[in-house]
């Protein structure tokens, strides 16, 4: 699979002109994207705190990372966190991407409208549903106490447990519109043809669901859920402005253990969590293209 | 078509080949410009609300009027961690500009140890007109004046007066168990007219505000977070008993509302005293002129005082607010030290407190006449600020801020006991002091 053999279908100068071509989108990639990322993982290797003299350290800082509870605290809150927010959008994606696939009156409305959520920047809807959650006046303890479901209004936030599923709640709210979005152009995709055939031979609802509408669905689906897990894995405003990590430091994500270290102007810190959090994402995306049998479909 | 296209692609060959030159020139001189000297010139850096951004271009343009020395302001936002990052990049690249700028009296520490600030005193500027506890406190570092306090902040107790008066307390509480007594004598019989009163509100939730309120109460216990500048003493049984107590406002026989450890930050906090839900309040100085504002629900009903202590007489107050300091990689020292003159001079502070209400970092101006009439309430500040006690002038303290908070934070959810909570701290910052390699 040598590039020599690709690139031999090419007259020279056809190879030459695409180079030229590709040549400020690399410098680009390279400039911004590369840089970075070998500059991250370069500073991840030194004690590298404004106030003291920088030092080599090796691995030291992964280490101290590693060993510390408060890390593998955030890597289960996030992991935990991802697994419940991808889960639920992947099912509310499915339900409502089905739906408005189907005609009926105002289905084009319906289709802009629920892509509000999706098109409100995060740390604006963060503010919403600290408002809803308030203790005092949130909409969330009017509606529980009014109808009777509890005597006392709930503090939301005051226990890991119900910080955790307002933060899910939160962005199930927000990002499902997404993945809808993306379902919705995959079942549009699939021919109405397959559907009449399958008729034809006595499929039921349920049984064209799983044998066709699912499968053909699927590489748009674990793309789609590939993004939302990237996205909640690396996520920071909502914990930033609903909960602040609290209480006592219990809802912190893996991004806001890094913002904590470089707040503290520990960049070597900083960047170490950054470097673990990449690896991460990038561990959990391997899986996804596995199971997807990814790298079969692309040959 | 296949024809067509590389007929074209010879035609346009020269051409593109030329574009691609062009804009290759283009491209590094846009890479290249920034670095381009510059012409020195004054720049003040600062940040803040919309009408204390407007305030400060009227001061810098009568300062340029009076001296004839241009001056730039660059802006920042109001956030306070923003402005310490953009602080800390300019400071951290050596950049000659910003000149002048402020620091927030809790990270004045770290940029001080950085050595990235210039001493003052061999400008001609002295120490002598303001409080001498803040100046040794805060201001100096290895014995150099390296700052001036342009305004300052301490935690106060708000109270309501008519509410005391009205259940037959004479004056505001002295020590915690009094505020305790007070609430749990009021907060019943007004509750039957609104269920939302509570007893006393103040800063709780998980950020730097908790420390702020963990100071006071650990510090008039007699504890405090450190012995000198090098030793934590977090986990001191005074400390403990402190943080116990402030557990069991929000559990044992509540006197603060539930929500403390989860939204209480200032404004969460002015806002429920505001409305008439609260006896007493914690809070900086800034929630005196909206509670007494024309339109605020408890105008004229409202008193501040010393905040209480676990003994009569023992009153902390965290020292908050912004300290004017002159980068050592400035271009333009002696016009960067006529600024810092100018915006520490008596009348500018004068007229900084009549404008935008805030304490001046000069003693001399709580005397003056036309700003005590303004604002009577300065004389009783004046008080608290004598015992104002600073968070830890350390380069490390955002890191210790952030332990405590976490732990902290934890009891207050009842998530750990306060003995547990503060070894654990303890154990960390020590940690991460060995870790850094400080002695």
């Amino acid at each position: 699979m040598a590039s020599g053999n690709f690139l031999q279908q090419y007259e020279k100068g056809e190879v030459r002109t695409a180079w030229i071509f590709i040549a400020p989108l690399l410098l680009i990639v390279g400039v911004f994207v590369l840089l970075p990322v070998l500059g991250t993982f370069y500073t991840s290797l030194f004690l590298d705190v404004s106030y003291l003299p920088e030092q080599f350290v090796g691995l030291r800082n992964y280490i101290d990372l590693l060993s510390s509870p408060d890390f593998w605290q955030a890597l289960r809150f996030t992991l935990a966190y991802t697994v419940a927010a991808v889960t639920l959008e992947a099912f509310f994606g499915v339900m409502f991407a089905l739906l408005l696939n189907e005609a009926f009156p105002g289905r084009g409305l319906l289709r802009v409208v629920i892509l509000i959520p999706w098109a409100i920047p995060t740390i604006v809807s963060a503010r919403t549903w600290q408002l809803i959650y308030e203790y005092t006046y949130g909409v969330m303890n009017y509606l529980v106490v009014n109808s009777g479901l509890v005597s006392e209004r709930i503090n939301w936030m005051g226990t890991e447990f119900g910080a955790f599923w307002a933060l899910v709640f939160a962005d199930v709210w927000k990002t499902t519109p997404f993945v809808v979005l993306i379902l919705l152009a995959g079942l549009q995709a699939i021919p109405e043809d397959i559907y009449q055939q399958a008729k034809v031979d006595g499929a039921g609802l349920f049984r064209r669901f799983y044998k066709i509408t699912l499968p053909l669905l699927m590489p748009v689906l674990v793309i789609s859920l590939i993004f939302r897990t990237i996205d909640s894995l690396r996520m920071f405003d909502l914990v930033y402005v609903l909960t602040g990590g609290g209480p006592g430091g219990s809802t912190r994500t893996l991004s806001y253990l890094g913002f904590e270290a470089f707040a503290n102007d520990n960049f070597g810190m900083g960047s170490t969590v950054s470097v673990v959090t990449f690896i991460v994402a990038f561990a959990i995306t391997l899986v996804y293209l596995r199971a997807g049998k990814f790298s079969e479909q692309l040959k | 078509m296949l024809y067509l296209c590389r007929n074209l692609r010879y035609h346009y060959s020269m051409k593109l080949k030329t574009l691609f030159f062009l804009s290759g020139i283009i491209f590094a001189a846009v890479l290249l410009l920034p670095g381009c000297q510059q012409q020195p010139r004054l720049t003040f850096m600062v940040g803040g609300a919309p009408n204390e951004l407007a305030f400060f271009e009227g001061l810098l343009a009568s300062f340029t009027a009076d001296t004839g020395i241009e001056v730039a302001m660059i802006r920042q936002s109001t956030d306070s961690t923003q402005r310490k990052q953009g602080i800390l990049l300019a400071l951290r690249g050596h950049r000659p500009d910003p000149d002048v700028m402020l620091l927030d009296v809790a990270w004045i520490g770290q940029i001080a140890a950085s050595k990235w600030l210039e001493p003052l005193e061999s400008y001609g500027i002295n120490r002598h007109d303001y409080f001498t506890s803040i100046i040794e406190l805060a201001d100096t570092y290895e014995s150099q004046l390296i700052g001036l306090p342009l305004y300052i902040d301490g935690g106060l107790l708000y109270y309501r007066r008519d509410l005391l008066q009205k259940h037959g307390f004479a004056g505001p509480p002295q020590t915690w168990s009094e505020l305790r007594q007070m609430a749990e004598n009021i907060v019943p019989a007004e509750r039957e007219q609104n269920p939302n009163f509570w007893g006393h509100v103040w800063q709780g939730a998980q950020y730097e505000g908790l420390i702020c309120n963990a100071l006071e109460f650990f510090t008039s216990a007699g504890g405090g977070f450190f012995n000198g500048t090098a030793t934590p003493v977090l986990d001191q049984p005074a400390n403990i008993e402190a943080l116990r107590y402030m557990n069991e406002l929000i559990h044992k026989q509540p006197i603060s509302p539930p929500n403390t450890f989860t939204d209480m930050k200032e404004e969460e906090v002015r806002m429920h005293f505001h409305n008439g839900n609260a006896l007493f309040e914690r809070n900086w100085p800034y929630a005196w002129g909206l509670h007494n504002a024309a339109d605020s629900p408890v105008q004229g009903k409202v008193g501040i005082a010393p905040l209480p202590g676990f003994v009569a007489g023992k009153s902390a107050s965290t020292l908050g607010g912004w300290h004017i300091v002159m980068s050592k990689f400035s271009d333009k020292k002696p016009e960067a030290a006529s600024l810092i003159k100018y915006l520490t001079s008596a009348p500018v502070q004068k007229k900084l407190s009549l404008k935008l209400g805030w304490n001046p970092g000069r003693v001399d101006v709580y005397e003056d006449k036309e700003v005590l009439a303004a604002n009577p309430a300065l004389k009783n500040l004046k008080q608290v600020f004598n015992n104002a006690v600073p968070r830890p002038i350390i380069p490390y303290y955002s890191n210790v801020s952030q332990i405590l908070q976490k732990h902290v934070s934890a009891t207050l959810a009842n998530r750990a006991t306060a003995e547990e909570s503060l070894k654990k701290a303890q154990n960390e910052v020590q940690e991460m002091i060995k870790s850094y390699g400080i002695r």
